[in-house]
């Protein structure tokens, strides 16, 4: 067995490792845990997780081989934050029974089968909640801005908006003195939250360019798209000054070039906040030499599932069936769109994943995400390390590979948002998923972007966000790869 | 070896198979011998001959296959250009060079990949060479007192090499300068190294010269005016310029200006896999007839086709060839 001790609580953490110790020998002798398991057993203590997350306090993760059968290794990973000595051992029972295959104990209600993470039902929330913020946002009684760590957006700081708007003024006037500036410059926002950030972006340009009269203001077209046409309408009065240069269109963020193909290679700059965290993603876990991909499967425990039945005064049986009822947006079904709202806000709360581990024996046959293939991920892994979880980002990796063709040969991409720079950076915590208010949170594998935008012609640079004392967020900025 | 009017052809380069490329990777990875990765290339560009004669090409290249890109593979032949063997992370990658001293006069050995090219085609060939401009941009000089200075020594050179080539038997030699259009300030003296580069050459030649393939994408945007008058100088048979993506609007600089060239027109796009019809490919013919008289006309790629998938490459040329062969049974011919 292999006790992996991250430094996350330090000391605190340290208590436990007797116990855990202790506890597994004892679930050994007893029979819970084969001894050819044991000896491939992988326990990671101090696996913290964010406050509103999707797993239990102890949960194990049993691989498969790719015909399905059961695989003798096994990951084990004990929250330190929340484990208490009194239940560690019932803690880890438990995560073992579900981890066995055969008759699970019937303390749980899944809602769908395993299968990859990025096409989990957890993303039905995840749309819902966008397409419906309002609701929620009337509901919780504050903005999805507050909600943030910081409290409100970093892509609102005044003086990363002047930095911003100065260093595209400066590629305007190069490419001006150079007879290259074109009659039209194409500005895309992916993702445009409450339109706040656009219309501050827009305001210092405007009197950037009045104060040293480069006309440049007319020549901007600025598109502002997102996949949420509630959360577009919404962003409109924000840019109301600068009405005649916006357009506002639906946009999926992981494929921006499907809506806007007629803009390829004319855009100078692409920028989006905070979205590239929020697209569908999935793990990949490196063990042995070998790669297994995380399987997930939405579920509510039922001791949820029946205090939230009687709250609601649905018959137990019928909770899966209102549950598609409210992911279709159907609130009134439970007596109003308050009480709707509030059942969803129940259900979000209550709703977990557990997982299992299935191996990739053929990788060149895997699905990867356009932009990444088996020959590139080799080559990554190469500088990796051996035994270690990360995230493919999947969402992320497509968006940004349908995101470079727009930029004109001068443009540049800049994404504000939670990256894993170094991949060896995924040796040392937890990196998602986790909830924020209704929706999914997950650092994105920066690392892994980087190799992927490298072969499609971009350097990609992550500047930390300087501007706000405590900020985890980084700026990704591409520049042209000659 | 006469030619069809509208003869048809490639801007140098063929699709980059993804094996060869991780072939090359393990190449630089030290994993396979030099002497195999001959053998792979000699087995790529016989594959890329072939491909382009089934397409019904007239005018055939080897496809470039042994390049690692347009620059690396002249560099490397140059006695006077330093390279940093470790700094190239991709095979593709530009190694960083150097120059620190003046270039001595010697044979860069392009003559065996042309007479490779003849040995296995019977049809008309063309060889391309990446020209001093270009050239004289990826080196650091640290020795010539300007990049005009560089680049016609590099040309001096080249021209010896050009000179070899046309006895060997190259009777087609196109000189790729793709980056005219991102420093079109250079224009004159480019010019002047063009020419030092093909003088006395006795081959046909032809000069490309676009906005830039790196990585599949435009390097530059803009328009080709401002190569006039500058490059009415040139003492050059072709200029070949791409088109199709960027669409026909330059083509009336042939009218305004009344150039001596034959005209090399771009009517494939190759930054999309979106595959021409030859209906389109008519269309823009059809539209440099405007201009140029179909004897003047030649018919291509934009640029090179390195970058596209193979069918997408192959399925492209094949629309090129029915495309030209609409316009020439409109034209009687």
């Amino acid at each position: 067995m292999i006790l992996k001790l991250n430094h996350l609580q330090g000391k605190a953490a340290a208590t436990t490792a007797p116990d855990v110790i202790e506890t597994i020998y004892s679930l050994m002798e007893e029979g819970h845990i084969e001894k050819d398991q044991f000896a491939r057993l992988q326990i990671e203590l101090d696996w913290i997780q964010y406050k509103q997350n999707f797993r239990e306090v102890v949960i194990a993760t049993q691989g498969y081989n790719s015909q399905g059968h059961r695989a003798p290794m096994m990951d084990m990973h004990v929250d330190t934050r929340q484990v208490s000595p009194d239940c560690l051992r019932a803690d880890l029972l438990r995560a073992l029974a579900h981890a066995k295959p055969g008759p699970q104990p019937q303390d749980r209600l899944p809602l769908e089968d395993f299968q990859s993470m990025r096409s989990s039902i957890v993303w039905e929330f995840n749309k819902l909640y966008w397409n419906r913020l309002k609701d929620w946002e009337t509901m919780s009684g504050r903005g999805y801005e507050q909600a943030l760590p910081g409290g409100q957006s970093d892509g609102h700081q005044p003086q990363a908006i002047a930095d911003s708007v100065g260093d595209f003024w400066t590629l305007l006037r190069d490419m001006e003195s150079k007879n290259q500036l074109p009659q039209e410059v194409f500005l895309v926002e992916i993702g445009v939250g409450t339109g706040t950030r656009m219309g501050l972006w827009l305001d210092k340009f405007r009197q950037l360019d009045q104060q040293r009269d480069t006309k440049y203001y007319p020549k901007l077209k600025v598109l502002l798209g997102d996949y949420s046409l509630a959360t577009l309408d919404m962003s409109r009065p924000a840019v109301r000054d600068h009405a005649d240069l916006c357009s506002f269109l639906v946009l999926d963020a992981i494929n921006p070039l499907k809506s806007l193909s007629f803009l390829r290679y004319k855009v100078m700059l692409v920028h989006s906040t905070n979205v590239y965290d929020n697209l569908p993603d999935e793990e990949v876990v490196r063990r042995d030499g070998r790669l297994y991909f995380v399987q997930v499967r939405a579920y509510l425990p039922v001791a949820e599932v029946a205090r939230i039945a009687s709250a609601f005064e649905i018959p137990g049986d019928r909770m899966r069936s209102q549950i598609d009822r409210l992911l279709e947006g159907h609130f009134e079904d439970f007596g109003s769109r308050e009480r709707g709202v509030n059942f969803w806000q129940e259900i979000w709360k209550a709703v977990r994943l557990e997982e299992r581990l299935v191996q990739l024996e053929d990788l060149p046959e895997f699905p990867f995400p356009e932009g990444l293939d088996a020959g590139k991920l080799e080559d990554m892994l190469q500088q990796a390390p051996a035994d270690f979880r990360f995230h493919l980002s999947s969402g992320a990796l497509e968006s940004l590979v349908r995101t470079l063709p727009l930029l004109h040969p001068r443009g540049y991409l800049q994404v504000q948002d939670i990256f894993v720079t170094d991949i060896n950076q995924y040796r040392l915590g937890f990196f998602g998923p986790g909830k924020l208010e209704g929706s999914l949170l997950n650092w994105v594998n920066g690392a892994l972007l980087k190799e992927v935008a490298e072969r499609a012609g971009y350097d990609v640079h992550f500047a930390p966000f300087h501007y706000r004392k405590g900020s985890r967020t980084s700026i990704l900025y591409t520049t042209r790869r000659e | 070896m006469s030619l069809p009017i509208l003869p048809t052809g490639i801007v140098g380069s063929y699709a980059m198979p993804g094996w060869l490329e991780r072939l090359k990777t393990d190449y630089f990875a030290r994993r396979i011998s030099r002497h195999d990765l001959d053998e792979i290339y000699d087995t790529s560009v016989k594959a890329a001959i072939k491909d382009q004669e089934i397409a019904g090409i007239d005018i055939v290249t080897d496809g470039e296959s042994r390049r690692d890109n347009n620059v690396d593979y002249f560099l490397e032949r140059f006695p006077g250009v330093q390279l940093d063997r470790s700094s190239k992370k991709f095979y593709y990658d530009f190694y960083d060079s150097v120059v620190q001293g003046k270039l001595p006069m010697a044979s860069l050995g392009l003559v065996s990949d042309f007479s490779f090219l003849r040995t296995f085609t019977e049809r008309a060939t063309k060889f391309c060479i990446t020209g001093p401009h270009c050239l004289a941009k990826r080196i650091r000089n640290k020795f010539y007192t300007s990049e005009e200075a560089l680049a016609m020594d590099l040309a001096r050179v080249m021209n010896l090499e050009l000179k070899a080539l046309a006895k060997a038997g190259a009777k087609f030699l196109q000189i790729d300068e793709p980056y005219y259009s991102g420093f079109p300030e250079d224009v004159n003296w480019a010019v002047k190294s063009l020419n030092t580069l093909v003088d006395g050459v006795d081959s046909k030649i032809a000069v490309h010269i676009c906005y830039g393939n790196r990585y599949g994408k435009p390097s530059w945007e803009g328009s080709y005016r401002y190569l006039f008058p500058a490059i009415l100088d040139a003492k050059v048979q072709q200029l070949t310029l791409e088109f199709a993506r960027r669409g026909g609007e330059d083509l009336d600089l042939f009218k305004e200006f009344n150039p001596p060239f034959e005209l090399g027109v771009g009517v494939i796009d190759v930054k999309t896999h979106e595959l021409e019809t030859a209906d389109m490919v008519a269309e823009h013919i059809r539209r440099a007839l405007e201009v140029m008289p179909a004897e003047r006309l030649y018919i291509l790629t934009d640029c090179g086709c390195v970058h596209l998938p193979r069918d997408v490459a192959f399925a492209k040329m094949k629309a090129m060839v029915d495309g030209t062969k609409i316009v020439r049974k409109e034209l009687g011919k």
